[in-house]
């Protein structure tokens, strides 16, 4: 682990790039204003590997839908992806496709499920008509082949009479039944990662727990890996393998759901897991994280979280954290588990951690340590 | 839905396993057709074909000529409600009799026989219309419930938008008809009338005599003071009736405001579907690609918009005039053409800014994020909620479209001086507004608010169809949009 805690790249520490499907590296996506420039995902790296599914999580404001967005391409004008961002899939990089080229991507490769069922849903055509669009799009489906198809993706979802519920309106459908039959559109387009974006936030939970478990089964099914974003701890911990914890544009945590719920670094992470319910067992009030998730609109200089931290010192507000290697001796020796904060690593007396985050700091954005300051 | 057991069903195949009562529809539109098939076929020769047929290339205008001569064979066929049938047209004798009308009817009651007829016959066009909706929504749809259910429904309710739709329909059934509706054609009675003439009792010879019409025009006149003036619903001397009076040239108005109305609708229409069409290309494009493109496209409508819209049609129209292009009906092309080139923008406007709600919709991301391509998203998935409000902001510019041809005319331009157009007759009324020839321009007039009212009341009517929102009560109260665009 000591040996391990020496590589910069601390981010993707563990395995090797090119063995996962999905590798974000760097990602910088920025939101260009007539005053500022939104740093809205602020150099962030993970990945996904086959059948895997990692959990995004954090605040709203963090950045976690614009990182999905990233990777779909759909990062709409006034916002751009800087130059250095790194997004392979399958081996491809896709920062810097054209739209037609990205096209070939969307869909047979990844897929998207939003967060509103009712809306992703357009009203003015049956469920059916839209299953068939994605279906001979991806599988040159079109007729009563494409419809049948249609039927057995609705039956797939668990949306029960599914023969009759093909030809209905989205309004005819209950919100559960429309995400099911949303999940089932991604699906048609038979694509090998899911990115599911608050797809249980808009349903009431009981609801909830049935679509966790039917992606659970059709990640088992058909071998999809899923990137999992999400403001909800309790979600996380149902149907994530790992988790990457967001916060202003920026992962401050990554680790294996297991290690992260019982050894939860970062400040930040402690903050939010002490605000499940279930944790709060006995306690009479669900404790908050004061505050707000500030916009970063430089590059940053300090620990964003500083302001609203309960354990930050003077040196947090002056060098930024670099995300460092933190598993613990009781966790594996490979949890592959880091964490952005001055106090680690925890086995360095304070000083010398923080010079460590000033010094890999510095390489990579040399020029905005000094100039920050100043372009505020 | 009657045929529970197959959902999967095409719309041909639903048709075939329950043919009756789709044939029963056709049946009736096939009888519809058969009584007036005639004059179908003279309307569909009554457009500007020689505009087209000038295009084609040699070999395929001799195609195009034997279309047009059996076009005008079927043309000439004779038809229920044509004015060979029900003729208004005779003169009487001193005993009283009428010689020469349908069935010795008095000119009038002939006249007013054949409009209610013609009225009551594009009423049950109408009907059938709403019966074939209704017939295709209970036996051969695939859902049974479709949000354009809830529109109409939405839209039966809503007076105002259906004393729109009453007066456009007898707008259109004016300019459809025109040739059957005027108690006298265009041909005899406007562009040639001294190649026409007509019978009439003359009480000096005592016998019937013949006379040009332009002669009897000119003895038909309306110019006020002099005491020469035939007035809404009067015969003139050569037992003529003239339903709205006469011109200062003697010659009949209605007849005139019938064709006008043709030549309104067509200028009105051509230039819509242009200037329609133009700003739906761009509002799809401007708001599924923003950015450059919706900049690009600002500037283009601000330049044209920043042009005052009717003085650049006179100029251009001026311009134009003794090219072949103005000589294209009578100059309805042009006008049409230039209408639709200014009047893009301002649809365009009012098309943007719901195309760019949509584009903001998820299910737009959804497409995108399903690879869909661009055009079809834009058309599939955005079109739909952009049709609606162009339907709207192209009702409210019509009634625009229609005031701007007739202000055109009635300053002498735009359409070809003995082609009828409703300006014109606005005009030529104006010295006599003050006397016993004030129908001359009032009429025309009158008529022109109505109308221009009807098609904003249509658009108000639309809109709050479409709106789930809007109370069909208070709906009413909101006309902000209700100006017309075009003039
Ligand atoms: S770096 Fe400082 S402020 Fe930021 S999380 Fe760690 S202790 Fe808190």
């Amino acid at each position: 682990m000591v040996a391990d805690s020496s590589r910069s790249d601390a981010g993707t520490a563990a395995e090797p790039a090119d063995d996962r499907l999905l590798e974000v590296e760097n990602l910088q996506t920025v939101f260009h204003t007539e005053r500022e420039t939104i740093r809205a995902v602020d150099g962030i790296s993970f990945g996904i590997a086959e059948g895997e599914t990692l959990g995004l999580v954090g605040e709203s404001g963090s950045g976690k839908s614009v990182t999905a967005r990233s990777i779909m391409g759909l990062v709409d004008s006034p916002g751009e992806l800087l130059p250095d961002s790194s997004i392979r899939f399958d081996g491809r990089e896709l920062t810097g496709l054209s739209e037609t080229q990205y096209e070939s991507v969307r869909g047979g490769g990844v897929a998207m499920v939003f967060q509103d069922p009712l809306s992703t849903l357009n009203p003015v055509y049956t469920v059916g008509n839209q299953i068939e669009e994605a279906l001979s799009l991806h599988r040159g489906l079109s007729g009563l082949e494409a419809t049948e198809k249609a039927i057995e993706l609705l039956e797939d979802v668990g949306i029960p009479d599914a023969a009759r519920r093909v030809s209905e309106y989205p309004h005819e459908f209950s919100g559960g039944m429309r995400q099911r039959a949303v999940i089932a559109m991604a699906l048609a387009c038979d694509p090998d990662l899911l990115i599911c974006d608050e797809p249980t936030t808009a349903l009431d939970v009981t609801i909830q727990a049935q679509i966790l478990e039917l992606l659970a089964d059709l990640q088992e099914e058909h071998g999809l890996s899923i990137l999992f974003i999400t403001h909800d701890m309790g979600v996380i911990a149902e149907v994530c393998d790992r988790v990457a914890v967001m916060y202003a544009g920026e992962v401050v945590e990554q680790a294996p759901v297991v290690e992260l719920f019982e050894n939860p670094r970062h400040p930040y992470t402690r903050g939010l897991l002490r605000s499940i319910p279930s944790t709060q067992r006995g306690a009479d009030r669900l404790e908050t994280i004061e505050g707000e998730v500030p916009t970063p609109n430089a590059p940053a200089t300090d620990c964003r979280f500083a302001p609203r931290c309960p354990e930050a010192f003077d040196a947090c507000r002056e060098v930024h954290p670099e995300p460092v290697p933190v598993a613990t001796e009781t966790a594996d020796a490979d949890a592959d588990h880091t964490a952005a904060c001055l106090l680690y690593p925890e086995d360095e007396t304070r000083e010398q951690a923080v010079d460590r985050h000033a010094i890999e700091d510095a390489p990579p954005g040399a020029g905005a340590v000094d100039s920050g300051g100043e372009s505020r | 839905m009657s045929v529970v057991d197959d959902e999967d069903a095409t719309l041909r195949e639903r048709l075939a396993d329950e043919p009756v009562p789709a044939l029963r529809v056709l049946a009736v539109v096939a009888v519809l057709v058969a009584v007036e098939f005639g004059a179908l076929a003279n309307l569909v020769m009554s457009l500007p074909w020689d505009a087209v047929g000038a295009a084609l290339p040699g070999f395929l205008q001799g195609a195009a000529a034997t279309i047009a001569g059996v076009g005008d064979g079927l043309a000439g066929l004779p038809t229920l409600l044509s004015r060979s049938v029900i003729d208004n047209a005779g003169y009487q004798l001193p005993s009283g009799e009428w010689v020469g009308t349908f069935m010795g009817l008095s000119p009038a009651a002939a006249w007013l026989l054949r409009v209610a007829l013609i009225y009551a016959y594009g009423f049950v066009w109408l009907l059938v219309g709403w019966w074939s909706y209704l017939v295709y929504r209970d036996n051969y749809r695939h859902a049974d419930w479709a949000p354009v259910d809830d529109m109409v429904g939405r839209f039966r309710n809503h007076s105002w938008g259906l004393f729109g739709l009453a007066i456009i329909f007898a707008f259109v059934v004016l300019a459809v008809f025109a040739p059957a509706l005027g108690p006298t054609t265009v041909d005899a009675n406007i562009a040639d009338p001294y190649l026409h003439s007509i019978e009439y009792y003359s009480e000096e010879t005592g016998g019937v005599e013949e006379i040009y019409v332009g002669d009897a025009n000119g003895e038909s006149q309306s110019r006020g003071q002099g005491g020469e003036n035939v007035g809404p619903m009067q015969y003139d001397q050569y037992d003529r009736f003239h339903p709205f009076g006469t011109l200062p040239s003697g010659k009949d108005l209605f007849t005139f405001m019938a064709a006008g109305a043709r030549v309104s609708l067509f200028i009105g229409v051509a230039s819509l579907v242009l200037a329609g069409g133009a700003a739906v290309v761009f509002a799809l494009a401007t708001a599924y690609y923003k950015g450059l493109v919706d900049l690009g496209i600002v500037i283009a409508s601000d330049s044209i918009q920043a042009l005052p819209q009717l003085l650049v049609i006179m100029l251009a129209s001026f311009v134009l005039s003794g090219t072949w292009l103005a000589n294209l009906y009578n100059g309805g092309v042009v006008l049409a053409l230039l209408f639709g080139l200014t009047g893009w923008p301002g649809l365009w406007r009012a098309v943007r800014g719901p195309a760019l709600q949509v584009s903001e919709r998820e299910w737009i991301d959804a497409a995108k994020s399903f690879g869909q391509r661009p055009s079809v998203t834009m058309r599939k998935h955005m079109l739909p909620y952009v049709v609606g409000y162009l339907l709207i902001y192209a009702s409210l510019t019509l009634g625009g479209v229609i005031i701007g041809v007739a202000g055109l005319s009635f300053l002498g331009l735009g359409i070809n001086a003995p082609t009828p157009e409703w300006g014109r007759a606005v005009s030529a009324g104006q010295p006599y507004v003050a006397t016993p020839s004030w129908h001359i321009s009032l009429l025309p007039g009158i008529l022109i608010v109505i109308v221009v009212t009807g098609f904003n009341a249509l658009g108000d009517g639309i809109r709050d169809a479409i709106d789930p929102q809007s109370d069909v009560e208070t709906g009413q109260q909101d006309q902000t949009a209700a100006a017309g665009g075009g003039a």
